[in-house]
């Protein structure tokens, strides 16, 4: 069909452009996914499961995983408080808490640790105070929690606030107006409607958690088989160039970050179609 | 439940919403608040319901206090501009609501909210869709799911905040009619918020006119159209031509006249005439006080011929029957005679001026 | 304001007090730390000659590989809202690794691929040309993390550009070309730039990608926040404490451009219309 659309490029065009975009794709962000596996099997499937039944990499999974389930529940009682006040109330300073939340994504990560070095570190603010109670934070897993609190707090409220921003508070005035008390609204009217939202920002926040290098570097002290998060130990094997083991562990994370996209493009569409679904709604006097 | 409001003002920031409102609904009564957007009908309606505060002033419920009752502990029912109803709920779970959230001692028993829910989704003859979600619903079932839901409390006053506003001609007619006869049968006060006139006078008992967050006149819908106290509320309500008084010496001596009988015509001062199109006779030939003026356009639109016409630069619109147009049988260009039946004047307003006072 | 709705006192406490003590009280340690030097000490450990040259290499890594994103982000945007495609929606997801794969494991492998031994740097080598171990390598790696944001901030907004508005353009004659520059690309300018902003903006705080890819010679290819980190370890915290000082004011100056940018984006047609 000779036929083409105003708004068209020559089909020529279209096809350099679509081989540009998947070629660069595929260069850029295909290969090292490839790379990871096929470096981690370099030396065969037998030494790929040696390499990570290995205690100290057992043990660096683990510890990520638990700084991970420690710091969500953190991160979700944050979000939805900071987008209930500022999704639903009016005040003063509102624009500055939002600019504060986003913060952290501002923040190089190296500077973020260093934070909690001057605080809590042995010459930090805090440092004599805790030393005289031989409690420990920097070099050791309360610090490494600390610091990845940090790096992740923004994304539940980032998530959440637009989200509850559009859903408007009408419901929940009427749940309230039916006789609802707070919990009641929040369990049965609020969490329901946001829901997904809520699980979006908690997959980007886990994965962020589980991956965080920087921040946590800084402040872990590198103690083998005890401060070690994944993503640490991942560097200690490849810095020793123990390349099998680095990449085993790395295909780990990477597995990870595969789950956390599939998982993340399903909660993407149903979001998706749940706001077509209201838009549809929409009766056609309001989408004017 | 009677309502009493005294002296309630509101402001936000800088806004005035409200400025010492002062209004009694009796037992029953069905009333609507009418204005334009930004007259503060609609926080009027918030505040009675609390889910607004007032800055100043009381809201009393059955003679009693109720300003600083919370909005669950008021029995009210209120029915939102867009429904809001529960969307990841399905319609028997969005009107069993408002039982289910009831203190454990209250709560009826499961049967009992079943057979409740299934009677008003059956009052609002919607039965049939208990187990849809809110978004397989038309326009107009939400409307009625809405009200059902507040019905399911048992309010002893239902407000409602443009209940009608999102709806299409047709449908919107079907519920005013339905609306009007379940407040009958509820026997309950009823309060809503429009600002489509037509609305107001068809379905209510009674009309509150606001503007500015001031009331300009409360009546019988026949009070408000044929007696409108104000020029805003002659102009808000249907078409009407505005005439400075100064310029057309003929008019302003019917006005004066009529001017004794309620307008308030400043001593000396700029007045304006109002008339209604249909208030006006047009005669071929010259009246005693008879406004000169040509005939312009003649519209016939169904049962009424509209007619426009020039006098000097001003703009005149009169409404006829058919059949006083065909026994006319004007043409374009044709010289005329306007006599208007009432006229109502009233001391010019300002922003009334600044239009130019130009007829609708 | 909403009276009826609960909660504000307790969320918003909660937000306050969780954001002081995680953010807000961190930060003024950082400060108070930094108010033990003088201006002139600040000064002159803030500007060493190796500090000067982590700045040039941090800064000038950061903005090649955002221009670089610029370029083919706009082609990537553009192909995934424009054209269709066998496995779209799976392409389309698969932009958004970099956010999902922990930056270590991007730098141990980008390191490995550019290597002169890696896949890729097999192939360069020969000719000349040396990625890994050398600025060039900071390029690639911070190229690869912050690709997302600029596609992710471009898609929506070539969606929204109305057919209507390009086909009015193609009957008035313009050729597609022109429609492009003239038309499309205006339109689609402040969403590029805000997208290069936030690229750039997390392109210079990175650490985790680059300093397996970087080499990390002094003076050459060692990026600020290893400088901080090499101070750090020195236990030189004042001098570490400088540095940071340095990279958290460019943060806020970012944050507060992006900002800027974000409202001006929505806002520059607003002022015309009246």
């Amino acid at each position: 069909m000779s036929f083409r659309r105003a708004n068209a490029e020559p089909r020529w065009v279209r096809l350099l452009l679509t081989a540009v975009a998947l070629g660069f794709l595929a260069l850029f962000l295909g290969l090292p996914l490839l790379a990871v596996f096929v470096e981690a099997l370099a030396a065969g499937v037998p030494a790929y499961l040696a390499a990570l039944v290995e205690p100290e990499t057992r043990h660096a999974v683990l510890l990520s995983l638990l700084i991970a389930l420690i710091v969500l529940p953190f991160n979700v009682l944050f979000g939805v408080a900071a987008a209930w006040a500022i999704a639903r109330f009016d005040f003063k300073g509102k624009s500055l808490l939002i600019t504060l939340i986003d913060l952290p994504f501002a923040v190089s990560p190296v500077v973020a640790g260093m934070l909690f070095i001057l605080l809590f570190g042995a010459r930090g603010w805090f440092g004599p105070w805790l030393s005289e109670h031989d409690f420990r934070i920097i070099f050791a897993v309360p610090g490494m929690l600390i610091a990845t609190l940090f790096i992740t707090f923004p994304f539940v409220a980032r998530e959440l606030i637009p989200l509850m921003q559009t859903q408007g508070k009408d419901e929940e005035e009427a749940a309230v107006s039916l006789g609802a008390s707070g919990w009641q609204m929040f369990w049965r009217v609020t969490l329901p409607n946001i829901k997904w939202g809520l699980l979006y920002g908690v997959i980007l926040a886990n994965a962020r958690a589980l991956g965080e290098f920087g921040a946590v570097s800084v402040v872990s002290g590198h103690i083998r088989g005890e401060t070690n998060t994944l993503p640490l130990h991942v560097e200690i094997l490849y810095n020793e160039y123990n390349a099998v083991g680095a990449f085993a562990a790395a295909s780990v994370l990477a597995l990870l970050a595969l789950v956390t996209l599939v998982a993340k493009t399903i909660v993407e569409w149903r979001m998706h179609k749940e706001t077509q679904m209201l838009e549809a709604d929409l009766p056609p006097e309001k989408t004017q | 439940m009677s309502i009493s409001i005294q002296n309630i003002s509101k402001r936000f920031g800088s806004f005035v919403a409200l400025d010492g409102i002062n209004l009694d609904i009796p037992t029953g009564e069905l009333v609507a608040l009418l204005g334009p957007s930004g007259c503060g009908k609609t926080t009027l309606l918030r505040i009675i319901a609390g889910m607004e505060t007032a800055d100043a002033g009381e809201v009393l419920f059955s003679g009693r206090e109720a300003t600083h009752l919370h909005a669950r502990d008021r029995n009210v029912g209120f029915v939102f501009q867009h429904y809001a109803l529960f969307r990841h709920m399905t319609v028997f779970e969005n009107v069993a609501f408002g039982l289910r959230v009831k203190p454990r001692k209250e709560r009826p028993a499961e049967a009992e909210i079943k057979k409740r829910v299934m009677d008003l989704l059956g009052l609002v003859q919607l039965d049939w869709l208990a187990e849809r979600y809110p978004s397989q619903l038309s326009g107009g079932q939400r409307q009625r799911i809405a009200l059902a839901r507040a019905l399911a409390v048992e309010p002893k006053v239902l407000l409602l905040d443009e209940p009608f506003g999102a709806l299409d001609t047709k449908v919107r007619k079907e519920l005013r009619r339905w609306l009007r006869r379940l407040h009958d049968e509820m026997h309950i006060s009823s309060v809503f918020v429009t600002h489509d006139q037509e609305e107001a006078l068809e379905v209510a008992d009674r009309v509150v006119v606001m503007n500015h967050g001031r009331i300009e006149q409360i009546g019988s819908p026949d009070e408000v159209y044929s007696n409108p106290a104000s020029p805003f509320v002659y102009q808000f309500l249907g078409n009407v031509n505005v005439f400075h008084s100064r310029v057309h010496g003929a008019w302003a001596e019917v006005g004066r006249d009529e001017a004794a009988a309620g307008g308030e015509s400043g001593e000396g001062g700029e007045t304006l005439a109002f008339v209604r199109p249909h208030e006006i006779d047009i005669e071929r030939g010259p009246v005693a006080g008879g406004l000169e003026a040509e005939v312009q356009d003649v519209h016939p639109i169904g049962p009424v011929v509209r007619v426009e016409l020039a006098h000097a630069s001003e703009l005149i619109e009169v409404e006829l029957t058919r059949e006083r147009a065909d026994a006319l049988g004007l043409a374009k260009g044709q010289h005329v005679w306007l006599k208007p039946r009432q006229v109502k004047v009233f001391a010019a307003p300002e922003y009334l001026l600044e239009d130019g006072g130009s007829g609708i | 304001m909403s009276r009826v709705l609960p909660g504000f006192g307790l969320s918003l406490g909660y937000t306050l007090v969780y954001l002081s003590l995680l953010v807000l009280i961190p930060l003024g340690g950082l400060v108070l730390k930094a108010g033990t030097l003088t201006l002139a000490e600040f000064w002159q450990i803030a500007t060493t000659e190796q500090a000067m040259a982590s700045y040039r290499v941090t800064f000038g890594a950061s903005f090649a590989a955002a221009v670089i994103n610029a370029f083919f982000g706009l082609i990537v945007a553009w192909v995934l809202v424009r054209y269709p495609f066998p496995g779209k929606s799976l392409v389309d997801a698969f932009v958004d690794l970099p956010f999902a794969l922990p930056t270590a494991v991007a730098g141990i492998t980008l390191a490995t691929l550019y290597a002169g031994n890696g896949w890729i740097g097999r192939h360069l080598e020969p000719l000349g040309i040396k990625v890994a171990y050398t600025p060039y390598g900071i390029v690639v790696a911070l190229a690869f993390v912050t690709l997302p944001f600029i596609v992710r901030t471009l898609q929506p907004v070539i969606e929204d550009i109305e057919p209507e508005v390009e086909e009015a353009a193609a009957s008035l004659g313009a050729s597609r070309w022109l429609t492009f520059t003239r038309i499309i690309l205006p339109a689609i300018f402040p969403a590029l730039l805000t997208g290069f902003t936030l690229a750039f903006s997390r392109a210079i705080g990175e650490f985790g990608s680059v300093i397996f890819i970087a080499g990390n010679l002094p003076m050459v290819s060692e990026i600020t926040p290893l400088l901080i980190i090499a101070k750090l370890e020195q236990q030189d915290v004042v001098g570490a404490t400088a540095l940071a000082v340095v990279m958290l004011v460019i943060s806020f100056v970012m944050l507060l451009t992006i900002n800027a940018l974000q409202w001006w984006a929505a806002n520059r047609h607003k002022g015309r219309a009246a």
